[in-house]
């Protein structure tokens, strides 16, 4: 694999795998929040 | 604000004229920094006396750090920083007090690692003003970083891990300038000194200011 | 990366409620009372409204397609350069993510800082923008590190080298770490958010003072440069178009992240409080039963909470581990000097307030 290839791979890849994190932070957030405001009096 | 200073600054001293911390305990710990180097420079001369300017930046940086813990564990006490927030005092003045009490103390310990350094490592000094003035202005900005990240950081429990890991960074550009404007001094090469020392001038001018203009913020994040 | 369908979650109608607290109760003075009037209530987020759900999820949606073109682009349709022949398809990514690190996410952190310091336009807003912008802006600083050590390794031989730019981005990357290490400290909100638009501010005047001193530390000094990272000076053609391209999906990326980042950022707030909530209702519920001498449900754990909660004012660090010991998450009961402590519950409270 040429170091361009490498390059592309771990900089676009690192991105990739940050954002999909991001999202499903965000999504189990929301999640914990609808729950927990649900049982608000 | 400049009497709050002085009336800090004058505190900050005589506390440390009594207790003698930093005289025992930061001025040894530079000294140790530079045994430390010159064991792990090797025996022989020559590399320690090209890195001399480096290593005296180095072992002061490291010293500064103690310096503001210890000016900021002074304050510690229970109810001392509420105290000083509910005294009147200007903030901006309370800054200025602690960061010249450190400048102050960091002045002291510089002369003698300066001493340690043309000792231990046989460097030759070629001119004294721009060894002084530089220092004068390092040491400068070094206080004010240094009272800045201290008083932002006095009410956390990691303070102690947390202070350097905030300080050095800051203050990576006066290790690099200090380093320079040293070398010329030192005559240990390197070419004119002077935009050095105006870098100097530029960041303790710089961090002062942010450091009056932040006092009030700085005083309610403690 | 794919669409956003989260942030289109139906709008739950407790979320918008405030939480209120029991003004009696130890915690809540804790909690409420160094949080001034002038931030915005934490309390719960309010879910964006369609255009701004709709703007994100386009902008997720374009990033990704930007990036693919961006690939096929660079790495097949443009010609190799003359002097750095396939190395230079790098220069379609690695400067781009280096001016939206270096620029981009921290000119976000500084805006945003002077923003909340400024008593006029306070807002908890731009506390969690500062926020969201430092943590993204160092996962681009990092990737540029990386990139520029990747694109230097066969153009210099070497993975890493003191020039200017490397140097000066290093030292950003760990002046970014030392402001997400502060932002971790327990504390309340309010504090918090002051420590780091203060570090903030403070690291952002050091950027240009570093950027001279590392680029004088290399002209200046009388060694030779024998690097020279530069491309060839005029780019043209196919090759500059797929430069801009890269410029704009990177840009794309990085407002997607900031934005679902933010968000996060607001959702853990609000769920803090709302977790705090619960299990202050359900420690005060037990106090009314132990009151009356009923046995206190929950066994013996609920009770030692219930306890400590009584005793938090006192400025002592409690190690929660055992007071929640079939608590799954870390927990961290943390008082700063002088203010009353801060109690931050694990799921396991949450799930017993359910």
């Amino acid at each position: 694999m040429s170091y361009i290839d490498a390059g592309y791979a771990i900089g676009l890849g690192t991105l990739a795998a940050y954002g999909a994190l991001l999202w499903v932070r965000r999504r189990r957030l929301e999640r914990a929040v609808a729950r927990s405001a649900g049982q608000e009096p | 604000m400049w009497r709050d200073a002085a009336l800090v600054a004058g505190k900050d001293l005589r506390i440390e004229l009594r207790s003698r911390v930093v005289l025992h305990q930061v001025i040894p710990f530079g000294v140790l920094v530079l045994l430390l180097f010159a064991l792990a420079l090797g025996p022989d001369r020559r590399p320690m006396v090209q890195a001399a300017p480096g290593l005296f930046w180095v072992a002061v940086l490291f010293a500064t750090v103690l310096a503001v813990q210890r000016s900021v564990a002074v304050e510690s006490g229970d109810g001392v920083r509420d105290g000083l927030r509910v005294s009147g005092l200007d903030p901006a003045g309370v800054f200025l007090g602690k960061a010249a009490a450190i400048g102050a103390q960091l002045l002291a310990l510089e002369v003698l690692l300066t001493g340690g350094v043309l000792v231990l490592y046989g460097a030759q000094v070629r001119s004294y003003g721009a060894l002084l003035t530089s220092a004068v202005f390092a040491t400068a900005g070094l206080a004010a970083a240094g009272t800045i990240y201290g008083t932002l950081s006095a009410g956390m429990r990691v303070r102690e891990t947390l202070l350097p890991f905030l300080l050095l960074p800051v203050t990576a550009p006066v290790l690099l300038a200090g380093t320079r404007a040293w070398q010329v001094a030192l005559g240990a090469g390197g070419s004119a000194g002077d935009p050095w020392v105006r870098l100097l001038v530029v960041f303790a001018a710089v961090y002062l200011a942010l450091g009056v203009a932040m006092a009030g913020a700085l005083q309610e994040a403690a | 990366m794919t669409g956003v369908p989260g942030v289109d979650a139906p709008v739950v109608p407790g979320v918008d409620a405030p939480v209120v607290h029991d003004v009696d109760a130890p915690m809540a003075r804790g909690v409420d009372a160094p949080v001034a009037h002038d931030v915005a209530m934490p309390g719960a987020p309010r879910p964006w409204g369609p255009v701004a759900t709709w703007t994100v999820r386009a902008m997720g949606v374009a990033a990704v397609v930007c990036t693919a073109l961006t690939v096929w682009l660079g790495l097949w349709v443009t010609p190799p350069d003359a002097v750095q022949h396939d190395l230079v398809r790098l220069v379609y990514l690695h400067p781009p993510i280096a001016w939206v690190a270096l620029y981009l996410a921290f000119g976000t952190a500084g805006l945003a800082s002077v923003l909340w310091l400024w008593p006029r336009t306070r807002s908890a807003l731009w506390d969690r923008l500062a926020a969201a912008a430092v943590e993204v802006g160092t996962v681009f600083t990092a990737l540029t590190l990386v990139t520029g050590s990747i694109w230097g390794r066969p153009t210099w031989g070497v993975w890493w080298a003191w020039d200017a730019r490397l140097t000066s981005t290093a030292l950003l990357l760990v002046l970014q770490l030392g402001y997400l290490a502060l932002r971790r400290v327990p504390g309340d909100p309010d504090t918090r958010a002051r420590r780091c638009a203060v570090a903030a501010l403070v690291t952002a005047a050091d950027v240009p003072i570093v950027h001279f001193s590392v680029v004088w530390w290399r002209t200046l000094h009388q060694q030779a440069t024998v690097l020279n990272a530069n491309l060839s000076p005029t780019i043209h053609g196919s090759m500059a178009w797929t430069l801009l391209l890269g410029f704009v999906a990177v840009t794309l990326a990085f407002g997607w992240m900031l934005a679902v980042r933010y968000r996060i950022e607001a959702l853990s707030a609000a769920a803090e409080e709302a977790e705090l909530g619960a299990a202050l209702a359900e420690r005060r519920a037990e106090g009314l039963a132990v009151g009356s001498g009923a046995a206190p449900a929950g066994g013996p754990d609920t009770a030692l909470l219930h306890g400590a909660l009584a005793t938090a004012g006192q400025p002592q660090a409690t190690d929660a581990e055992a007071l929640c010991p079939d608590a799954g998450h870390p927990v961290a009961v943390e008082s700063d000097a002088g203010q009353p402590a801060a109690v931050r519950l694990g799921s396991a409270a949450a799930e017993r307030a359910q």
